[in-house]
């Protein structure tokens, strides 16, 4: 940080090659270190997604475990108001996470370092956060707003791992009942599909261009595999071996060929041990 | 690109003229070998060109072929054979240097000074310089002696005859002692000896003088003070290289050969106690030692010839002699008291192809083989040998020699028993190692030639019970005791080679059926300088036996001897003395019987250990304090309980017999809507291999808060950590149906529903406290946790599937499926085939607890998991050679430590044959799959019958760095604790081996010891101990509150560290009760990166001009250390002295 902290006047932001803003972040008031959050508007070509707009989300870089996204959303609202916060381990484009699972369902989060994705309600609140001084610092836990960490925190997790069964069966259920009603609209579909191919009154077969999933047979790799591998079969199965002489006499040429290459590679073997001095018995 | 295309297409079809480069390297081989020592040297499968491979054979290569095909079923033996023999033969330069030596040593020695005649005992024409190499006892003798230059000096034993091999040369030079200074009566009353000692002594005395020689010592031939010998070096650097040992003989024929039968007396009891008796010289007890010892001065030329003679017939012999003597070092059966040396290897094969047992025509591979055949199957102790063709009429019989001597093996000469101080155990030994060895050549999945002859086989690592007797000088009462005047005479006053039989005799008739084999180590021989007197007889190292325990009847408490009316009783009660007693046995029968203490397993492992002190106590005037026992010195380490002392075995056993309750119990359960297929446990509690088996605990409720909703107690915040409750896991596998769904969330949701359904029923019909969650259910039973899981077999297969892009099912590989595989596949099945070795083996769940223990301590836990350590264990159990399989934990644990650090993990793959699925063409298989794709498999490969090409268990770990820190680590540990547990004069701390070294650690994270739950099961005794909520008293079979399960601050704070700062460093730390993480900076993460979004964690940019560059913000990552392990951290050490901050 030495040069840039020359480069930069106190109360300047601090702008780095690549167009990012160091933020400096510290645990609590009395901290000594301090990590160096990275910050530019988010700016993707190809994505278009709602939940990440151009001119309003703020692309963080290098964000402590420690820090949730409920502390990410607090620590940002001195910029200006924040409508929402998304914390991942890598950067990328927004996934639709299928289904929506209760917490107790979601895979575990890694509690790594982070990237964020800030969404601000103004895109006014964007620019106050790229012009944060560098040398007055993000302070994440303070009297307000307590971060739990340590022993208190696992003992919280701990505390919070509990799950009424009842509960747990009511979660299960309405997930089961969502999935059965997803499984019988594609059953629908396809029964829907199937009979489009159906002969009509007159003998007329509607050909449609359907969906790939809905053949009869079962199309799956494994399946493509096997049939190759029965037609190979077939052929070898026609071959005679002991036909011609010069089979015959590739057989023992075979044998040969095989002892030769055992040899060779004990005395490979040899070698190498030899050079380890492997021989030395004691 | 040209030569990978070719490749694909034919493995055979290379480019020519690249694989002759190949060729010619390969015809070069030892001189490349020796460029190449510092590369890493690398195994590539062979590479031959199409025309190599299929260019018609000469008739020379198709036999030589052939005869590496049949003869052996690996060429691969014949050429390490050779090797071998290339490594042991002397060269040419050493023989060069050893002629022209002997040739000045003989020229000095023909021009020794006379003397005048003096009496034996004047010793005044000796300057005091030199000291006479025997031990006067009793002083005086009578007889006249001079030195006159010797009659002849003549080379003997194995340097003339091309045994002779390396190390420690040893060249013999026979110096005939003049007729006329010795007297046909000479053979009486140790006269002989003396001279010959004197005449040693007048030749050291010249030789001093004389600047050719580099140093002098005296010794004496296989321990025996009677025959001492001169020990000379060659001057300068080449002092150690080889030793001549110059012995004294008579002029050959000079004593008549009958005076020495086994049944003649030449030590006169009058004049050897100075006592007046008047017993006749018929009843005077005869000296059978004495005897042989100074007949087989009389013939060393006479035996050299012979096996001159034998050996100019059979090409071989000098190489098979080469062999045996290799096979027999390995076994340290090779030198000292009543060894079998190599001049008896000779003679052996000589015997078997004198006798048309092995023909002239064999090779050296062959001699071996049918030596050892003919040593398994042979027992000299009962069935001697004699190599006499037609013996002269006074010559002992076969019968005569059994009756003195323990081992017979009779000389051409038909008088001399060159065994003749072998002891019966150390024959025993022999036949055992040699029929333990055939049995490893016969299994075509052992490497025969390196469990034969390149693995040194000590006696701290073969035994499983080693004992010493530390003060030799108690054996003087114990012949005493035992009545042996007339042996000690024979034996010339040596009152521990007096003693050993007898008190090996003992030893054996008291362990009985409890042992295999008693064993007991050579003293080897003694070196003195020739200018101090002869050591007395005490002055050698302890005597150590080594036991190789039954592991049925070993532990037993009890010995059951015959009836109380039967006449064998007397014998019985006078071998226990007062430890016998009458006991009436629930049969009815009342017998005598000797009970000894022992309640836990680990008490009653030291039941041999009573026994041995007790009869040595009784019959032999030992005290317990003078015999040392190394039989459990390591198991300290995983010792548990105040009370009754245990090493953990009845715990697991408690742990498994709740856990079949609780198997049962899930199976008898009604009312699921599918059925049960299996219930299979998969921890390593349940194959009794955790290090320390889950206690049953009973709570104190008052320690923790509650958590309302569920009924189940919470750590208390400002309280110590609570007790660690290990949850045991156990597999319970559903039937598969089409009701089941085919998805993965959906399969997901439908477990937790059974996880559900299962707590319900448990808790309805047995009154369990349950926890069901969407991953496991706790089961809260006997004071024990089990975490049931339900498994789908076909979820594996779900979770691989996916539909692409064109709709095409396509089945591919994760690593979730494989972690899913592993938890509910192949983790209960090693589970259960481990239990079943445990069931074989009783030491096997010891031996693993106590590897696993070292493990963790030196901080290898994360690296060497526990399913590989049990794995690593398994494997010497299962496939021992050249040892038995372990029957202590200890010995176990040294062959842990000893595979770990000379294992080829580089060029070998581990094969653990668990349940002996794997035939011999398996291993083939598995050895030529490894070494075809080695570069892309785990450093650390380990090969099972389920698992042939993966080594599933190692995937993830160990790194080849941590490997090779394991294998050095290993190897000092090994070394630490062998010399510890066989030197008698340390202060024994084998704790030392379980403290690992800090100094390579970057920082050191101190943990306070109250948030540490396993505090109590650290390597040494915390000072301080916390409550953690557990009372003392009998444990409810069910109901209560549910306890804390699973709450570990340590570690779930290693989880946390790892997950942040894994890239930029490791974390180590001991899982058994640990209180430090020792932190070491991965030395990539500090060289600056270009900045980029995805590699900034932790790290803070440093801007040069136009470019970004990122280094680690250590200052803030120990910051984080801090913050992350609040309440937990005691102090935080970082040792800025090998890295900046």
């Amino acid at each position: 940080m030495a040069p840039s902290k020359k480069k930069h006047a106190s109360g300047q932001p601090c702008i780095i090659p690549g167009g990012f803003t160091v933020l400096s972040l510290q645990f609590s008031s009395d901290s000594v270190a301090q990590h160096k959050l990275y910050v530019k508007e988010h700016k993707v070509r190809a994505e278009k997604s709602s939940h990440r707009p151009l001119d309003r989300t703020l692309f963080v870089l290098n964000i402590p475990p420690y820090c949730s996204e409920g502390v990410v959303k607090e620590l940002f609202s001195q910029f200006g108001c924040v409508q929402s916060v998304e914390l991942r381990d890598h950067p990328g484009s927004f996934q639709d996470s299928g289904p929506k699972l209760s917490r107790f369902f979601k895979p575990v989060a890694k509690q790594g370092f982070r990237v964020g994705y800030v969404v601000f309600e103004n895109s006014s609140s964007l620019r106050a956060a790229k012009s944060h001084p560098h040398d007055v610092s993000l302070v994440v836990c303070t009297e307000q707003r307590p971060v739990k960490t340590g022993v208190q925190k696992w003992i919280q997790q701990y505390t919070e791992s509990f799950i009424n069964p009842d509960k747990l069966q009511h979660i299960v259920d309405s997930f089961m009942e969502g999935y059965d009603k997803r499984k019988e609209e594609e059953a629908e579909r396809q029964r829907k599909e199937a009979e489009q191919q159906q002969e009509d009154e007159e003998g007329w077969v509607k050909v449609t261009r359907g969906s790939k999933g809905t053949k009869g047979r079962p199309h799956s790799e494994a399946a493509n595999e096997r049939t190759l591998q029965k037609e190979m079969r077939k052929k070898k199965r026609k071959e005679l071996l002991n036909f011609y002489t010069w089979q015959h006499r590739n057989t023992q040429k075979e044998h040969i060929a095989d002892l030769r290459k055992k040899f060779e590679e004990d005395k490979q073997r040899i070698a190498l041990l030899r050079a380890q001095r492997k021989f030395k018995p004691y | 690109m040209k030569k990978k295309q070719a490749v694909a297409e034919d493995p055979a079809e290379m480019i020519p003229s690249e694989s002759r480069e190949e060729e010619e390297e390969e015809n070069e081989a030892p001189v490349k070998a020796k460029r190449s020592k510092t590369e890493e040297v690398v195994y590539h499968p062979v590479k031959l060109s199409r025309s190599d491979l299929y260019r018609p054979p000469t008739a020379e290569e198709l036999n030589q072929l052939k005869e590496a095909e049949s003869l052996f079923h690996c060429s691969l033996l014949k050429m390490q054979m050779e090797e071998l023999l290339k490594e042991v033969a002397l060269s040419e330069r050493r023989k060069q240097q050893i002629d022209s030596f002997i040739q000045t040593v003989t020229k000095r020695l023909r021009t020794v000074p006379e003397s005048p005649e003096v009496e034996v005992s004047d010793l005044s024409w000796l300057s005091n310089a030199v000291k006479v190499p025997f031990l006067l006892v009793p002083k005086t003798t009578k007889g006249k002696f001079h030195m006159t230059p010797p009659a002849s000096v003549d080379l003997i034993g194995s340097y003339p005859l091309g045994t002779c091999t390396k190390p420690r040369v040893m060249v013999d030079l026979a110096v005939t002692i003049p007729a006329d200074v010795l007297h046909p009566k000479d053979v009486v009353n140790q006269r002989y000896p003396r001279k010959r000692a004197l005449y040693l002594a007048g030749l050291a005395q010249y030789l001093a003088s004389s600047s050719d020689i580099g140093s002098m010592l005296y010794s004496c031939l296989h321990g025996n003070r009677l025959r001492p010998v001169l020990l000379l070096t060659p001057p300068g650097k080449d002092s150690s290289s080889f030793t001549v040992r110059v012995h004294a003989c008579p002029p050959p024929g000079f004593f008549k050969p009958s005076r020495f039968h086994p049944q003649r007396n030449n030590i006169r009891t009058e004049w050897y106690t100075g006592l007046q008796t008047t017993q006749s010289e018929s009843s005077e007890p005869p000296t059978p030692l004495y005897n042989s010892s100074v007949l087989g001065d009389l013939l060393p030329r006479a035996h050299l010839q012979f096996l001159s003679a034998v050996s100019s017939q059979c090409s071989a012999f000098a190489d098979g002699v080469a062999l045996l003597k290799v096979w027999l070092r390995q076994r340290e059966l090779h030198q000292g008291t009543g060894c079998f040396n190599g001049f008896l290897a000779s003679m052996l094969i000589a015997y078997l192809l004198t006798s048309h047992r092995i023909s002239n025509s064999m090779t050296a591979y062959q001699l071996l083989r049918n030596t050892l055949n003919f040593l398994a199957s042979t027992d000299l102790t009962v069935n001697g040998i004699s190599l006499a063709k037609d013996p002269d009429s006074t010559a002992p019989s076969l019968a005569e020699f059994h009756n003195a001597f323990q081992v017979v093996f009779v000389d051409p000469s038909g008088h001399l028993n060159m065994c003749a101080d072998m002891t019966a155990c150390t024959y025993k030994q022999l036949q055992h190692e040699a029929s333990v060895s055939m049995e490893f050549w016969d299994n075509p999945t052992v490497d025969g030639f390196h469990s034969l002859l390149m693995t040194p086989k000590p006696m701290i690592r073969t035994s499983d019970h080693i004992f010493q007797l530390c003060e030799l000088v108690k054996l003087q009462s114990s012949c005493k005791k035992l009545n042996l005047l007339s042996e000690l005479m024979d034996h010339s006053g040596n009152y521990v080679h007096t003693a050993l039989p007898y008190i090996l005799s003992l030893l054996q008739r008291g362990l009985g059926q409890r042992i295999h084999l008693l064993t007991h180590s050579l003293s080897p021989d003694p070196e003195w300088s020739v200018e101090s007197e002869a050591p007395k007889h005490k002055a050698q190292p302890p005597l150590s036996f080594g036991v190789l325990l039954m592991p049925e009847l070993a532990a037993s408490a009890l010995d059951r001897g015959p009836p109380a009316d039967s006449p064998k009783a007397a014998e019985f009660r006078q071998l226990w003395g007062s430890r016998s007693e009458l006991r009436r046995f629930q049969d009815g029968a009342i017998t005598e019987a000797v009970l000894w203490d022992g309640e836990s397993m680990c008490q009653k492992r030291l039941v041999p250990r009573q026994i041995i002190t007790h009869l040595l106590q009784l019959h032999a005037d030992i005290p317990e304090s003078s015999v040392r026992y190394v039989g459990a010195m390591v198991d300290d380490v995983i010792k548990t309980g105040s009370e009754l002392p245990s090493t953990g075995e009845e715990e697991s056993l408690l742990v498994v017999q709740s856990y079949d309750d609780l198997s049962r119990k899930l199976w008898r359960l009604e009312g699921l809507p599918l059925s049960i297929t299996a219930v299979q446990g998969a921890h390593p509690a349940l194959r009794y291999t955790q290090v320390f088996p889950p206690l049953p605990l009973k709570l104190d409720y008052s320690f923790f808060d509650r958590e309302k909703t569920s009924r189940s107690l919470v750590p208390k915040e400002g309280k110590p950590c609570p007790a660690y409750i290990t949850p045991i896991t156990v597999i319970c596998h559903m039937e598969g149906s089409g009701k089941w769904p085919h998805d993965r969330l959906a399969i997901r949701h439908i477990r937790t529903a059974f996880h559900i359904r299962l707590g319900e029923l448990l808790k309805k019909h047995h009154n369990y406290m349950c926890r069901p969650c969407p991953t496991h259910l706790d089961v809260w039973k006997d004071g024990l946790v089990f975490r049931i899981q339900v498994a789908y077999h076909r979820e594996p297969q779900v979770l691989r599937e996916s539909v692409n892009a064109e709709g095409l099912l396509v089945v591919r590989d994760n690593e979730e499926a494989q972690a899913l595989e592993m938890a509910t596949i192949h983790k209960p099945l090693l589970t259960s085939t481990l239990h079943g070795l445990q069931q074989q083996h009783p030491c096997f769940g010891a031996v693993c607890r106590l590897a696993k223990r070292w493990l963790g301590a030196q901080l290898f836990s994360d690296d060497i998991t526990e399913d590989t350590a049990d794995l690593l264990v398994a494997s010497l159990f299962l496939q021992p050679a050249p040892f038995t399989p372990p029957g202590s934990p200890q010995v176990g644990f040294l062959r842990f430590l000893h595979l770990l650090s000379s294992f080829d993990w580089r060029n070998n793959p581990l094969v653990v044959n668990l349940n002996n699925q794997l035939a011999a063409t398996d291993y083939t298989e598995i050895k030529n799959d490894f070494t075809a794709t080695r570069e892309s498999l785990p450093v650390l490969f380990i090969a099972t019958p389920k698992d042939k090409k993966q080594s599933i268990w190692t995937k993830r770990a160990p790194s080849v760095q941590i490997l090779q820190r394991v294998v050095m680590v290993a190897a000092e540990s090994l070394k630490l604790l062998e010399n510890q547990l066989m030197d008698s004069n340390k202060i024994q701390d084998v704790r030392v081996v379980m403290r690992p070294p800090l100094d390579a650690y970057d920082v050191l994270i101190h943990l306070n010891p109250k948030q540490v739950p396993l505090l109590v099961q650290a390597v040494d005794p915390p000072t301080v101990t916390f409550s953690r909520g557990v009372m003392a008293g009998n444990v409810t079979q069910s109901g209560g509150a549910l306890p804390v399960i699973d709450y570990n601050p340590v570690s779930l704070y290693m989880a946390e560290l790892r997950e942040a700062f894994g890239d930029l460093a490791l974390f180590f730390c001991d899982p058994h009760g640990g209180t430090v993480i020792a932190v070491l900076w991965k030395p990539k993460a500090f060289i600056p990166m270009p900045f980029k979004t995805s590699q900034v964690s932790a790290r803070s940019v440093v801007v040069t001009g136009e470019e970004a560059n990122t280094v680690p913000n250590v200052e803030a990552i120990l910051e984080d250390f801090r913050i992350m392990g609040k309440g937990l951290i005691k102090s935080l050490e970082a040792r800025t002295e090998k890295w900046s901050l």
